[in-house]
């Protein structure tokens, strides 16, 4: 029987590369900020992500299909984005698929960008947005307190890169999730910019977001639908569920 | 597991089987409010902006994201019967091409949606602001008159 999701390769990546992890979640932080790391970096295609699970989309660049999930490569930087909302049955066999294949491919660290739902954020200027990480392994945790990550230590994580960690945790790969302060309903592009300073700091990428700014506005106006679509499938995995407060203290 | 089969159905079968028809009826209803329509109208020359209500117990706060507009042209009308019509002007008129898309023809100027509030609101008392591309909508909630029991 063949895999939910597989994941089609055009050629071998090299071994130690780090994948960073864009897929559509609050604020549709991570993927604003992978696709900006992509295009500023000038990634090629390496590989697609295909399953029956999902809706039947073809997304057209320049005339030609592409499927919705692909996997960018440039140098030791690997990144996976989605241009289309996930559907809640198909989270898990991704998330299951993306760290298989990670271990399969020797990378040595995944790195999802994302959003955290913070009420205020309206309040909340660039400066002081603030990131939170969490960790799969020991080593990984260690990785976040040597970049200045404060860690979330309890509570819920819901969505895939609440499944990345788990499984990366399983199978031993070093996993981390870095999440800005965002909206939970709306594009938020600060709080992507944010993300991807980190990021590329920590990875001592040059990767300039000040283009990712000025275009904030105009950002926000193209990932309207996008959003909407990525806000019913929050609402299917019943994404709330972070906000909640957890059983034992 | 033959017995399995054949037993009778108790009452909290039937509590979750009503529940998960609730919950595919409402998932429909969502899917057909929000996921059959597109989010831009050609013939009005608008887009629909994204929108959230939250409830306090105090208020409904309606925000609405509003990148690209003319601050001075949003207009937020009480239509009557619980519903908004919230409208703006963008700075610069955007076309299909502006997205890449060359199969349609159709150019935008502004955004349009109407919200139906969700509960009764004093209407007269509702409160506007607009700050980093947000409009934030407060409507102080009706409050019916309790009767207040003593607590021993």
């Amino acid at each position: 029987m063949s895999e939910p999701v597989r994941i089609i390769e055009r050629f071998r990546v090299p071994p130690g590369c780090t994948l960073l992890v864009g897929l559509p979640d609050v604020g549709l932080v991570g993927v604003i900020a992978t696709t900006h790391i992509v295009s500023a970096l000038g990634m090629e295609e390496a590989a697609s992500v295909e399953s029956e699970l999902m809706p039947p989309i073809a997304v057209l660049h320049d005339g030609l299909p592409h499927s919705p999930i692909r996997i960018f490569h440039k140098d030791t930087v690997l990144a996976v984005l989605s241009e289309t909302a996930i559907p809640a049955p198909v989270v898990q066999p991704l998330a299951k698929a993306l760290v298989d294949w990670s271990k399969n491919r020797s990378v040595k660290m995944v790195i999802s960008l994302g959003g955290l739902p913070t009420p205020e954020r309206q309040e909340l200027t660039l400066e002081n947005i603030r990131i939170f990480g969490a960790a799969s392994t020991p080593t990984a945790l260690e990785m976040l307190k040597n970049w200045d990550v404060e860690a979330l230590k309890r509570g819920f994580m819901v969505g895939p890169y609440a499944l990345i960690l788990r499984y990366a945790a399983e199978s031993g790969l070093d996993a981390i999730a870095l999440l800005a302060q965002s909206f939970y309903e709306y594009p938020d592009p600060e709080a992507a910019a944010v993300v991807v300073s980190r990021v590329t700091e920590m990875l001592n990428l040059k990767v300039d977001v000040s283009e990712l700014l000025k275009k904030g506005e105009e950002i926000r106006l193209r990932a309207r639908d996008v959003m909407r679509r990525t806000q019913q499938e929050l609402n299917r995995m019943k994404k709330s569920q972070e906000y909640d407060l957890p059983l034992y203290v | 597991m033959v017995w399995e089969r054949r037993r009778r159905r108790d009452i909290f079968d039937i509590i979750d089987e009503y529940f998960e028809e609730m919950e595919r009826a409402s998932r429909e209803l969502f899917e057909s409010l929000l996921g059959g329509r597109p989010s831009w109208d050609v013939s009005e020359r608008c887009l629909e902006p994204l929108t959230n209500i939250h409830i306090t117990p105090d208020e409904v706060i309606v925000r609405v994201d509003l990148p690209m507009v003319k601050p001075e042209s949003i207009k937020v009308r009480a239509l009557g019967g619980n519903v908004l019509e919230v409208s703006a002007d963008m700075n610069r008129t955007i076309s299909f091409n502006d997205f890449g898309i060359t199969h349609r023809r159709g150019e935008f100027c502004g955004f349009k949606t109407k919200i139906r509030i969700p509960l009764p609101v004093d209407m007269e008392k509702m409160t506007t602001k607009f700050a980093r591309g947000f409009l934030e909508i407060r409507l102080p909630r009706k409050r019916r008159e309790g009767v207040r029991i003593p607590v021993e």
